[in-house]
């Protein structure tokens, strides 16, 4: 057994970080899934677009990449909207199994969109080298507390806007029962275009997120669709706070069980930490497939 | 270009038979999508099945990877297939009871599960080296009757599959699953246990295409981890089976057969671009791919040739 | 000039038929009601009204003006409030955000209207932050009555207000409709307890297969053999 202080900097801290990223991209499906009903596949690859979109103000004009977030999010959004408008749109009326198929060709066509423009290779927002901060044992890295506190604030937020907003509470109400919502006068246009904004915001978040803890690549959007799958049917797909537990559990999951428990190797070889991932949620399905969280939609 | 040398007529066959293989993985997916309404997105996880498989068990002893054992191919086929449909069964079993989307889900990560086992285990699959060496029926025939007489069994393979298909269409099995697809509530009321039709459609479905990966490991002689990658199993299929129409057993074999033509046919174009294009335009491709399924699934939503009722029971007339 | 009025619907689900040319008025300020056995497709005219089944034939006339297959949100702007037979409140939400949703089209003074509304049903006051989904069946009618008449409709449409209720209840709701009703709201009004409705009701429809079968004054229905031993249970 390593030493408790690499337990927490090597696996329970970076299990943290790592949760908040999904936590970010699951809340999207599952926002998308009580409004539209339908499991968005490409909401992964909404990842890395945000991710890529940072780039260009990263690389071209040496911003920080926390400076180039904003504009990766409001420009995620905007292309969530086009998209919305060109492929989804069509099916509202059509079973959601038909959206999904529409789905997967959207996640098709954006990565073959981000390797076109940016190419396949490796990258990386130049952040330079930050010293960790040290608290006794601890070792915490500026980024993670970085990531940790603008999640936290980011639920916060959707949580303010969810409960106390004329829209937000729409959106609640849309989640529970779409045609009462639309007899009611409840514009559920309206609605969907902010489930989107707000759904491909959080994910391009997570996945600017994602570049500043490790690197960014075109494949990375299909990477972690299985855990951000995952997360969504661990708290529970259409409850977005579900989403955010389930994300953070799936993340401390996948790297606290590389962690030597019973012998001095890996429990799980790190190789295999989506299979934790789809084990929790073949667990999950077998046991309780409504997740963790029953009872409120959202 | 002389359209009579053999390079071309190899390219032909090499055309068919890969036509075949996709048309073989097609009818499989439409048993279960067309068929069910089941929405697998894990096609590549029951191919590689099928594909590891039938190497390991044909091939001669390798100190890489597992065995081989040796076996002939008519008693590697159907350990592939049993294995195949073992592992759907075990998915249909949990996912088939909940809606949908959950199998959507969960198929992903059984193909993202299969993809890390092949990369990983290297004494069961000999990892990123791959496995070499697979023997192909017929190749000890002199050229081009090798490589003919392999087209020829792909075809007959896609034949019977299709005979077998259109037989399950028309039958009892077939309504029912059709019942079930289109209202799955109303079929539960007249009776039908919903659940257990689905998962014969799904193994079945699993079956066939694991079948389709052993063609292919025997096609290409060669299994490495690239026999996962989902962009050419799991999309280009679905994409075949859409444009060809799904729910109709000739719109899979003729999506399958089409795409394939259009696939291998732009690359042959792309191919004669100056090397840095060569790349970029693959990711044009696999764009234009995407946007045709989209095109198709707004415009022509039924496909090329859409589902059509089977001839001997529809004695009902018909209605709008 | 009527209120509402309904002229030769057709309208169904899927390829199926389920109204055949039904004809249905609400005169400005009075209530019509319409009854008629289980399956006639009372809720079916509802439903085609807000475009929850399909219209095929026929139209609707809203204050004289065409207002077939217009989109819900529009029908609600013009004046139309429509209270479901089931799942008619926002479970998950609770009773003022329910009542919120009501106002969503018109979101200004929205305190002055949830007054309005408790003023009518007083036992919401004391449930207004709780789920609507955890009320009892007659609270959670109120619930989705209020949400209903947060946009002060000129037409309140309601499908069967009192199904499931206790006979106290029962005659709260119908209390309650007659006191909407008396503000001035024309209402349209689905109900299986057929005798009272037609009690408070001013014009009487009794629908069966899918047709009109009787239309008369509510008065002449209730006192009429036929229409009381077929379909007011004698
Ligand atoms: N969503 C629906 N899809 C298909 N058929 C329906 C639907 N809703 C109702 N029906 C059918 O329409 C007919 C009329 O139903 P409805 O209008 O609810 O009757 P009522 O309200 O008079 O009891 C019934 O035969 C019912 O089975
Ligand atoms: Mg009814």
């Amino acid at each position: 057994m390593a030493a408790l202080s690499d337990f927490i900097n090597l696996y329970l801290l970076p299990g943290l970080v790592v949760g908040c990223i999904y936590a970010l991209g699951a809340i999207g499906i599952s926002l998308l899934f009580g409004i539209l009903r339908f499991a968005h596949f490409a909401h992964g690859d909404m990842m890395t677009l945000g991710a890529y979109l940072a780039i260009i103000f990263t690389a071209s004009l040496g911003w920080s990449p926390y400076a180039a977030l904003p504009i990766a999010v409001v420009g995620t959004a905007i292309v969530a909207l086009a998209l919305d408008r060109a492929f989804y749109k069509p099916f509202r009326r059509s079973a959601g199994i038909v959206t999904v198929i529409a789905s997967f060709g959207v996640m098709l066509m954006l990565r073959s969109a981000i390797q076109l423009i940016w190419g396949v290779d490796v990258k990386t927002y130049d952040i330079g080298i930050r010293f960790p901060m040290e608290f006794g044992m601890l070792k915490i890295a500026p980024r993670q507390v970085t990531i940790v506190l603008v999640t936290a604030a980011l639920v916060v937020a959707l949580h303010l806007f969810l409960s106390r907003t004329r829209l937000g509470k729409a959106m609640r109400a849309v989640s529970d029962d779409p045609d009462l919502a639309r007899v009611s006068g409840i514009n559920v246009e309206q609605v969907v275009r902010w489930t989107w904004i707000i759904g491909a915001g959080l994910a391009a978040a997570g996945g600017v997120f994602i570049g500043i803890q490790t690197k960014v690549h075109p494949n990375m959007g299909w990477d972690l669709l299985l855990p951000l799958f995952a997360a969504a049917v661990l708290g529970g797909i259409g409850r977005p706070y579900g989403a955010v537990a389930g994300g953070l559990a799936i993340g401390l999951c996948q790297e606290l069980a590389t962690y030597p428990w019973f012998s001095d190797q890996p429990f799980v070889a790190p190789g295999y930490k989506p299979a934790v991932a789809f084990s929790v949620m073949v667990i999950m399905l077998i046991w309780r497939p409504t997740g963790l969280f029953r009872g409120r939609v959202f | 270009m002389d359209i009579f040398s053999a390079g071309f007529l190899n390219y032909l066959i090499a055309l068919g038979t890969m036509s075949g293989i996709y048309a073989v993985l097609c009818l499989g997916l439409n048993l279960q999508w067309g068929f069910a309404g089941l929405f697998n997105a894990g096609i590549a996880a029951f191919f590689a099945i099928g594909a590891y498989a039938a190497a390991i068990l044909t091939t001669p002893e390798s100190p890489n990877h597992l065995g081989g054992f040796g076996l002939p191919v008519v008693a590697a086929w159907p350990v592939a297939m049993l294995l195949s449909g073992a592992l759907a069964w075990a998915i249909g079993r949990i996912c088939l009871k909940v809606q949908g989307d959950y199998l959507a889900m969960a198929t992903i990560g059984i193909a993202e599960v299969i993809r890390l086992v092949i990369k990983n285990e290297e004494w069961l699959t000999a990892g990123t080296r791959g496995i070499s060496n697979i023997a192909r029926p017929f190749e000890a025939l002199p050229t081009p009757w090798n490589a003919l007489a392999f087209l020829g069994l792909v075809a007959a393979l896609v034949a019977g599959i299709y005979w077998a298909a259109e037989r399950a269409w028309a039958s009892p099995w077939g309504r029912a699953l059709r019942a079930i697809r289109d209202s799955d509530v109303a079929a539960a009321a007249i009776g039908k246990d919903v659940t257990q039709f689905r998962l014969e459609a799904f193994v079945l479905g699993a079956m066939v295409m694991a079948l389709a990966g052993a063609l292919s490991a025997h096609y290409f002689k060669f299994l490495g981890t690239t026999a996962t990658e989902p962009m050419m199993v799991t999309f280009l299929v679905w994409v075949m089976l859409i444009v060809g129409g799904s729910g109709n057993n000739r719109g899979a074999i003729l999506g399958a057969a089409l795409i394939w033509v259009i696939w291998s046919a732009t690359e042959l174009l792309t191919n004669r671009l100056p090397g840095e294009w060569i790349t970029r335009t693959s990711y044009i491709r696999v764009l234009l791919i995407g946007l045709l399924l989209q095109i198709v699934l707004q415009r022509f939503g039924k496909g090329l040739l859409p589902e059509r009722p089977p001839r001997m029971i529809d004695d009902r007339p018909k209605s709008g | 000039m009527s209120l509402l009025q309904i002229q030769k619907l057709v309208a169904g689900y899927g390829a199926v038929d389920i109204l055949n040319g039904v004809d249905i008025a609400v005169e400005p300020g009075k209530i019509s009601v319409i009854v008629g056995p289980n399956g006639a497709g009372k809720s079916t005219a509802m439903k085609a009204l807000f475009g929850l089944a399909q219209v095929r034939e026929g139209r609707v006339l809203f204050q004289g003006d065409d207002v077939t297959r217009l989109p819900a949100d529009k029908l609600v702007a013009r004046g139309i409030a429509y209270v479901p037979q089931e799942r008619n409140v926002f479970r998950s939400l609770s009773v003022r955000e329910n009542l919120e949703m009501g106002a969503f089209l018109k979101p200004g003074d929205i305190a002055r209207r949830i007054e309005a509304v408790l003023a009518l049903f007083p036992p919401l006051r004391e449930k207004l932050k709780q789920a609507a989904g955890e009320l009892s069946g007659g609270q959670r009618q109120m619930v989705a009555m209020g949400r209903a008449l947060m946009l002060e409709p000129r037409l309140l449409m309601l499908d069967e207000p009192t199904a499931g209720l206790s006979p106290l209840y029962m005659d709260q709701i119908f209390d309650r409709i007659v006191a909407i009703n008396q503000s001035g709201v024309g209402v349209l009004l689905v109900e299986q307890n057929a005798k009272q409705a037609l009690a408070i009701g001013h014009l009487g429809y009794v629908l069966a297969t899918g047709r009109n079968r009787f239309t008369d004054s509510a008065a002449n229905l209730l006192a009429n053999r036929e229409v009381a031993e077929s379909f007011l249970g004698g």
